[in-house]
């Protein structure tokens, strides 16, 4: 029997049951009765024929289903009935699963599938460690590369080399991130090409595929790029494919084949994705013999006395972000879990006015599971509405997520795309149903205790309310305020820290300041005098702009650099690590770092080469707390100290330098963070292949790339210019960015669940109110002052609020530590939670206005006439 | 279980025993069948025609009986007939002997034989 036939089955039975009874009634009017009595006594021969009718569809095997169809039409009606409250409910409900899809979301996107790539949770960088604290990436050349490739432990292996090339058809030169790759790669990610094609070892060198991005900006989507060529660094590359948006690995514009190169001053990187089934141990260690071999092929690409550690993408891209978004989802599981008291709140409420229609329903014989049944359905059904609007909810906040972290690309791997995508969906259907079950099942069990005594004279309630009632009450009150300060003291933590962040003091001016990536073409300027007199042309050329006040070389704060170890002959414990930056002497005038002592070197010095240092004053404090550093000696390992193709070393530098003079501390480790100790030293000690040139403007610098790009293509006209970054979009961006994030989030949850502790408290007290309207009648009658009524029917309020508290602030305390490790901030600050106490007790005695005053203004002949 | 499914679950089984053995006769319509073990019992199992329906659909379902609407040969109108299958001349069998073998134990008991 399918259940959809049912319909059909049952019109059989009455027609079989109709010709039974007409049977009957002939047989019965045959034998001599009256034909109006023989109807009745043929019905009486039969049965009952509901109840057969009943009997028999068990006997279909599909009652179990029919009943579920009669509980879910029954709670339909009972909340359709109930408007306002079922609309509270379920607003509740959606707010909170709203809440929760959309961090689930996040979390998906970034923790759970963040990758298109095949495989993507095995692939790593291969990390090679010395002493130094910052890794090396590994970097083969190709016979190396052709030998790590057939690995048995590695599923698969790509070099890879970005480098940035001039776009040099255009009119001007553009500067693009150009992914080079062995012509394995694309078999290796196993993702297919939106349009076109990708490239495979049988196609030849000049050939391109693009990033989805890069086709948007570039060509505006348009599907006809498909043939044409692109010009890089002068060489013509044919598009033959675009890829699908999530495919962005090292976040590249173009993709083309790595020439195959035996020059070992030009290793590529090389990433690797480890089989199933093996650890990232056994892999090192299989990994250690093979690259030791090629250690000692190409000294100058491997650190001395090296281990091999696996790091998998997904730990680079997330860092600490995931304990954030670990917080964050517990927290707004707090919120959901508020939603979830409060409906119980309300059912409980409600339940106690439908006392009299289940002692009733019982009498007439239905069983107290049956019962439950059917308030967990009303549950469930409301959870699900509110899961459904929940959903909706959510894919606002997905929208709100994207405009919070559009300035914050930093923040996510950029293949994460956080959507409502199914397995989202599924989980949010999910937690709407347990929703429905944890918030249902209480008052379900209590009220189909009820009795048919307790039911009828339900009267009695109308006195003392019951205290067993009453102490759940207070429980739940209580659970809702701790989990609200617990939300509050998070968002407070996060907004006194961007408050901080805001106020922090940066050591330079970051008004109308802003800084160029400029990269050379691949061989030009390829010897250490001539590049480093290229690289003065051009900060000149842009100094010498009108806009322009003064542009040094050098980086723009507040940029995390890496460490290098130092060591100081003159001391006794005189070795650590140091921000090394390499910059040009106009450096601190142009950002407005003030010089503390000594002098800075001069022009002439830096074309020199002279080993010449500054340090700041973090350094300073470190290392001659009470002595004068100028004069004094320092040695700094820089690692690989031989040049490759794309660094040269300055002719007789041997890593000493002495310093010079002391200036302030700038951010080096993030914003807000302790300064770091950092040494300054010329930008020709080491000059890369690209450098950025910081620039003090006289007005907005923002709109000043062309102006900048025509100074430096009156040097070079085939100079690739970078874009122009803002240091107030870096603040922004890297910073403050991810603060301002936090704080809006924790803010916006922290605020949901306040108005759900308030709603909390409020509902409970006037239904506190309506159940004792006789007793406090007869108070009001009996002389009873306003003050006495008021205390009545805020006590457990006021109970539920103090003991909420206590609880709250414990184990704010208890967990602050957990929360400081993840997002920075202290949230045991004594004054904020003395404020967030304030603002929930606020909060109560707001909610409590409305039912005192009406228990207060009971007229106590029309109470004690109630019912 | 209680007492009142106990009593139910033995009735049924005896109740759809009856049954089967009534359609053994030929096929036939629910008041007939009623109305067959009625009076053949002279009145002794006064059930309520409606009883037999839940035991008819029941039997139906796991494929003992077969059930169609035809007319009825001496009447101008159509009756739901039932008709015994061979799966459920088989369960006839079965039950028939168990239900011997417990008559014959409950007899046993109750009026021992004395050697």
């Amino acid at each position: 029997m399918r259940w959809w036939q049912i319909r059909k089955r049952d019109a059989e039975l009455e027609r079989e049951i109709e010709s039974d009874l007409e049977l009957e009634e002939e047989e019965l009017r045959e034998r001599g009765i009256p034909i109006n009595e023989a109807s009745y006594a043929a019905k009486r021969a039969f049965g009952n024929r509901g109840l057969i009718r009943e009997q028999t569809h068990e006997a279909w095997g599909i009652a179990p289903l029919e009943r579920l169809f009669q509980d879910i039409r029954f709670a339909f009606r009972q909340l359709v009935r109930n408007k306002r409250f079922s609309a509270i409910c379920v607003l509740a409900l959606a707010l909170g699963i709203g809440a929760e899809t959309t961090i689930y979301s996040v979390i998906h996107a970034v923790l759970i599938d963040p990758y298109p790539y095949r495989g993507a949770m095995r692939m790593v960088h291969i990390h090679l460690y010395d002493k130094d604290p910052a890794p090396y990436d590994l970097a083969l050349d190709s016979a190396q590369f052709a030998q790590i490739v057939k690995s048995p432990v590695l599923d698969g292996a790509i070099a890879e080399d970005v480098y940035t090339m001039g776009l040099t058809d255009s009119e001007l030169p553009e500067q693009l991130q150009v992914g080079r790759m062995s012509q394995n790669a694309f078999d290796y990610f196993g993702v297919p090409a939106l349009l076109g094609r990708e490239f495979s070892p049988s196609d030849g060198a000049h050939v391109a595929v693009l990033s989805y991005h890069f086709w948007m900006l570039h060509f505006a989507g348009r599907p006809d790029v498909i043939g044409r060529s692109l010009q890089l660094d002068r060489q013509e590359f044919e598009i033959i494919g675009i890829l699908p948006q999530r495919f962005a690995w090292t976040g590249s514009d173009v993709y083309v084949p790595l020439p195959k190169s035996s020059d070992p001053r030009r290793p590529a990187n090389v990433y690797a994705r480890i089989h199933a089934g093996a650890t990232d141990a056994e892999v090192e260690q299989a990994l250690t013999p093979m690259l030791n071999v090629f250690a000692k092929e190409t000294p100058a690409n491997f650190p001395q006395h090296f281990k091999v550690h696996l790091v998998h993408i997904n730990e680079i891209a997330i860092g600490r972000f995931q304990g954030f978004l670990v917080i964050l989802f517990l927290s707004v599981t707090a919120l959901l879990a508020l939603a979830c008291v409060n409906v119980a709140i309300l059912l409980l409420a409600r339940g106690e006015t439908r006392r009299a229609e289940i002692g009733m329903r019982k009498v007439l014989g239905a069983s107290a599971s049956r019962i439950a049944r059917g308030l967990l359905t009303e549950a469930l059904l409301l959870s699900l509405a509110g899961g459904g609007l929940g959903i909706l909810f959510a894919l606002g906040g997905v929208r709100l997520v994207h405009l919070l972290i559009q300035p914050l690309p930093s923040i996510l791997p950029s293949e994460a795309s956080i959507a409502l995508n199914l397995p989202v969906l599924l989980f949010s259907v999910g937690i709407a149903s347990l929703t429905g079950v944890l918030c249902g099942v209480w008052p379900a069990l209590r009220l189909c205790r009820t009795e048919l005594r307790q039911a009828v004279d339900g009267g009695t309630h109308k006195l003392a309310g019951r205290s067993g009632t009453r102490r759940i009450h207070t429980a739940l009150l209580a659970a809702q305020v701790a989990l609200t300060i617990l939300l509050l003291a998070g968002s407070g933590a996060t907004v006194r820290k961007l408050e901080q962040l805001l106020h922090a003091s940066l050591g330079y001016q970051p008004r109308n300041l802003a800084s160029v990536n400029l990269v050379l073409s691949d061989g030009a300027h390829n010897n250490w005098a001539d590049r480093i007199h290229y690289y003065e042309q051009i900060r000149d050329a842009i100094a010498r702009d009108p806009d322009v006040i003064s542009a040094a070389i050098g980086h723009l704060p507040p940029l995390i650099i890496d460490s290098t170890p130092v060591s100081i002959p003159g001391l006794k414990v005189g070795s650590g690590q140091v921000i090394a930056q390499q910059v040009s002497p106009e450096y601190f005038s142009t950002l407005g770092i003030p010089l503390l002592r000594g002098r800075v070197w001069t022009s002439v010095e830096t074309a020199h080469a002279v080993r010449l240092a500054l340090v700041n004053e973090a350094m300073r404090h470190r290392y001659w707390p009470n002595s004068n550093p100028i004069g004094q000696a320092l040695v700094l390992n820089n690692g690989v100290a031989n040049g490759n193709a794309w660094r040269f070393v300055a002719p007789g530098d041997d890593q000493h330098f002495q310093v010079i003079g002391v200036v302030a501390d700038t951010p080096n480790k993030g914003l807000g963070e302790i300064a770091y100790p950092a040494v300054y030293i010329p930008y020709s000690m080491m000059p890369f292949d690209g450098f950025d040139v910081t620039i003090r403007t006289r007005s907005d610098p923002a709109g000043l790339l062309r102006a900048i790009k025509g100074d430096v293509h009156s040097v070079e006209a085939d100079q690739a210019v970078g874009d122009l970054v803002t240091a107030q979009d870096l603040l922004e961006g890297d910073s403050l960015g991810r603060e301002r994030f936090a704080s809006h989030l924790f803010t916006t949850f922290a605020l949901l669940g306040f108005a759900f502790a308030v709603g909390g408290i409020y509902s409970v007290q006037s239904y506190l109110v309506a159940q004792r309207t006789r007793e406090l009648g007869v108070r009001i009658a009996l002389g009873a002052s306003r003050r006495h009524i008021v205390k009545e029917v805020t006590r457990t309020s006021f109970i539920a609020v103090s003991l909420g508290s206590g609880i709250g602030v414990g184990s704010n305390i208890a967990l602050g530590q957990i929360f400081a490790h993840w997002t920075n901030s202290n949230v045991r600050d004594p004054w904020m939670l003395l404020g967030v106490i304030g603002i929930l007790f606020c909060g109560a005695v707001a909610a409590s206005v409305a039912p005192a005053l009406e228990a207060t203004s009971l007229d106590p002949a029309n109470a004690l006439r109630a019912e | 279980m209680t007492k009142q499914q106990q009593k139910a679950n033995l009735l049924q089984g005896t109740l759809d025993m009856l049954v089967l053995r009534t359609l053994l006769y030929g096929p036939a319509h629910g008041h007939q069948i009623g109305k067959h073990i009625q009076r053949t019992t002279n009145d002794f199992l006064q059930m309520q025609h409606g009883s037999l329906y839940p035991a008819l659909h029941r039997l139906e379902r796991r494929g003992w009986v077969t059930s169609k609407w035809e007319t009825a040969p001496d009447r101008n109108r159509e009756f739901k007939y039932y008709r015994l299958t061979e799966a459920g001349r088989k369960q006839l069998v079965v039950e028939e002997s168990e239900w011997k073998r417990m008559a014959e134990a409950v007899a046993r008991v109750m009026w021992p034989v004395t050697e």
